[in-house]
């Protein structure tokens, strides 16, 4: 069973997500794949705050913030699991706008163009290896397509390609849900 | 008539052309006016700012050819969320699309939202 959940920022995605991946891991481990890449205090703080809130779910937590393709053929996890995939956003950008670390500065090596279709294409292959595999996979994205738009040719681009790769998982996911303040839609 | 609308990016033209079996389009978003004697007239939202730029009500030019559009499929996109705009004609555009919108919803016969390229029948 895969799960797409988007919404607005700050609207209980995420905890409710946590609900249900947990539920979903009846044959397998529960997986956290961490999405962020730590680049400074900030950043930090807020992992911290995010394995907080997962205390005491049993989460397992896999560091991949990009190529999750990758996971498929890792010795150590098993596909029968249920992931919790933590958000789609978050791939996207660090696989889009990848930085370096420079003398304790972050430098932005500039957008890559081929992101946005290698970022989809490996999201739906982990999305179908799992359920082949029988297990499910859970993912969060955002909703940033219902305001005014007219950003930077870059901000255009996230936001284009964030919406196919949702489209995509939409198609392979047999649920798709709205949260909205902790209301949930069901659209699949 | 039938009144598409979603955020940016969700696929409404894909859906409106599947559900609804149309097979011609106007796409206003950039330049141009509505062409009713296509199955659907999408980009309105674009429409809308020019409209605002040269002094005309969206909804009124709407209102005022209402015979012509009687059984098309109109397909807006949603600007309504996020930050209040900082350039006071984007903000009149956003506001009058806002206005817009009701008068079609209240007229169409069907109201469809998309999400994720997903269509959903609200009215």
């Amino acid at each position: 069973m895969n799960v797409l959940i988007s919404g607005g920022c700050k609207n209980g995605k995420s905890m409710y997500a946590q609900q249900i991946a947990s539920e979903l891991a009846t044959c397998g481990p529960l997986y956290y794949i961490a999405t962020m890449i730590p680049h400074d205090e900030e950043d930090r703080a807020r992992i911290r705050r995010h394995l907080k809130e997962r205390e005491g779910w049993g989460f397992e937590t896999l560091e991949q913030g990009r190529n999750i393709a990758a996971l498929i053929d890792k010795a150590d996890v098993d596909l029968k699991g249920s992931f919790l995939l933590d958000s789609v956003t978050a791939v996207l950008e660090n696989e889009m706008f990848p930085v370096a670390l420079k003398n304790g500065h972050i430098e932005f090596l500039g957008e890559d163009e081929d992101a946005p279709e290698r970022v989809r294409r490996d999201l739906v292959a982990f999305a179908s290896a799992v359920k082949e595999a029988g297990g499910s996979v859970v993912f969060v994205s955002d909703g940033i397509y219902g305001d005014k738009g007219g950003y930077s040719s870059s901000t255009e681009h996230y936001r284009r390609a964030l919406a196919d790769a949702d489209r995509a998982l939409a198609r392979v996911c047999d649920r798709v849900i709205e949260v909205t303040y902790r209301i949930t839609e069901e659209w699949k | 008539m039938i009144l598409v609308f979603g955020g940016a990016y969700q696929g409404k033209t894909d859906y409106a052309l599947q559900e609804f079996g149309a097979e011609t389009v106007c796409d206003i978003s950039e330049a141009g006016e509505p062409d009713f004697s296509k199955d659907i007239v999408t980009g309105i939202e674009g429409f809308v700012l020019r409209c605002i730029e040269q002094g005309i009500e969206p909804a009124e030019y709407f209102a005022s050819r209402q015979s012509k559009w009687k059984d098309s499929i109109l397909i807006v996109t949603d600007v309504s969320q996020g930050v209040v705009p900082i350039d006071s004609k984007v903000r009149a555009a956003r506001e009058a699309n806002g206005r817009l919108m009701i008068y079609l919803a209240k007229e169409a016969d069907q109201v469809h939202r998309v999400f994720c390229g997903i269509g959903k029948r609200i009215k």
